[in-house]
């Protein structure tokens, strides 16, 4: 369970992250596209990322699998704890019942 | 009688496994096989199948808790504490599937990985509830104080479940209303694969809870014979 709130923190962490980092968005210049330009002026002075869905094409099939495998890997990772669990458990009372039966016959 | 009504368990236990496992293969072959690829957004639309019925295998786990929990607060009966435990343990996986395969989604529908969408901030906030609620039972071996405050946490988290619901319909957000909102709806061919999913994430739900609060009756009775041994 510990791995799991590790996940969901580190998760969470990584959703505020971006928010918390994120500049506010370039405000245009209005007056800008009256100006005249000559030559020199009409290349390019500096590159602007592209902020959002045009900068860049994820594949959707990507995605999906990610997502789906995402699923598939908590829930055996979840198993796996419970089976593990399940065992101690077990053991643990197997154990504290031997003891308890040996006190008795003491 | 006890062996007869363990038996029985028994059956019905394997008997919603294979139902769950059949469901399962019936809703992946709907998803990819049956239902079409959605004309805006493309395959990735089909996470929508897993995402939806995670949450509500959430609602189920998180509610389970805290309605054991309260019976818990008013009869002190252990075998409810352990239904709060498995509850809350079910429903943060659950939820930690939703936060993980939303934003998959999320990013090629909206451009982004997160916002602060109400629908969005409510799950965030209610997992953040039940993951204070599994710290504090995973400190040792938890005593009556520690048990009661952590019931007392998850009727909190109860009070958050409805307002993730009706937060798309009360407050202005970018969530999808398409199976609650007045719109379109989906195709049939995306109802069935929907459906199909629904059911068998409850039933998985089931099981994972009824399994889990099955072991934490057996660690509260190792507690108890620990207990017996040190006073003897």
């Amino acid at each position: 369970m510990r791995v799991l709130i590790a996940m969901l923190v580190l998760g969470c962490t990584m959703l505020i992250t971006p928010t918390a980092l994120a500049d506010s968005p370039p405000v245009p210049d209005a007056g800008a596209s009256e100006t005249q330009e000559d030559a020199a002026e009409e290349r390019a002075t500096q590159f602007v990322g592209v902020r959002g869905p045009e900068a860049e094409s994820i594949s959707g099939g990507a995605l999906l699998l990610a997502a789906y495998s995402v699923v598939w890997a908590l829930l055996f990772l979840f198993l796996m704890r419970m089976r593990g669990l399940q065992r101690q458990t077990a053991e643990e009372l197997e154990r504290l019942s031997a003891e308890i039966r040996a006190s008795e016959g003491r | 009688m006890s062996r007869t009504h363990q038996s029985g368990s028994s059956t019905v236990w394997s008997l919603v496994l294979f139902a769950t496992l059949a469901l399962f293969a019936a809703a992946l072959y709907t998803i990819f096989v049956v239902a079409p690829v959605e004309q805006q957004m493309g395959i990735v639309q089909k996470i929508f199948y897993f995402h939806v019925p995670s949450a509500y295998a959430m609602y189920i786990g998180f509610f389970v808790s805290a309605v054991a929990s309260g019976v818990y607060l008013l009869k002190r009966d252990p075998r409810w504490d352990a239904v709060a435990v498995a509850g809350a343990e079910v429903g943060t996986l659950f939820c930690l599937i939703v936060l993980l395969t939303g934003p998959l989604w999320a990013r090629k529908a909206w451009g982004v990985w997160w916002t602060w969408d109400p629908r969005l901030t409510t799950t965030l906030l209610s997992g953040m509830i039940f993951a204070a609620y599994l710290a504090l039972r995973s400190m040792g071996d938890t005593g009556e104080v520690e048990k009661r405050f952590a019931s007392a946490l998850a009727l909190l988290g109860l009070v958050n479940l409805p307002l993730i619901h009706y937060s798309v319909q009360r407050w202005r957000g970018v969530h999808p209303t398409v199976i609650t909102g007045k719109g379109g709806g989906l195709e049939s061919e995306m109802y069935w694969a929907l459906g199909l999913s629904f059911l068998a994430f409850t039933g998985l739900a089931a099981l994972l809870i009824w399994a889990r609060a099955s072991i934490e009756r057996q660690r509260e009775e190792s507690v108890r014979l620990r207990l017996e041994l040190m006073h003897r």
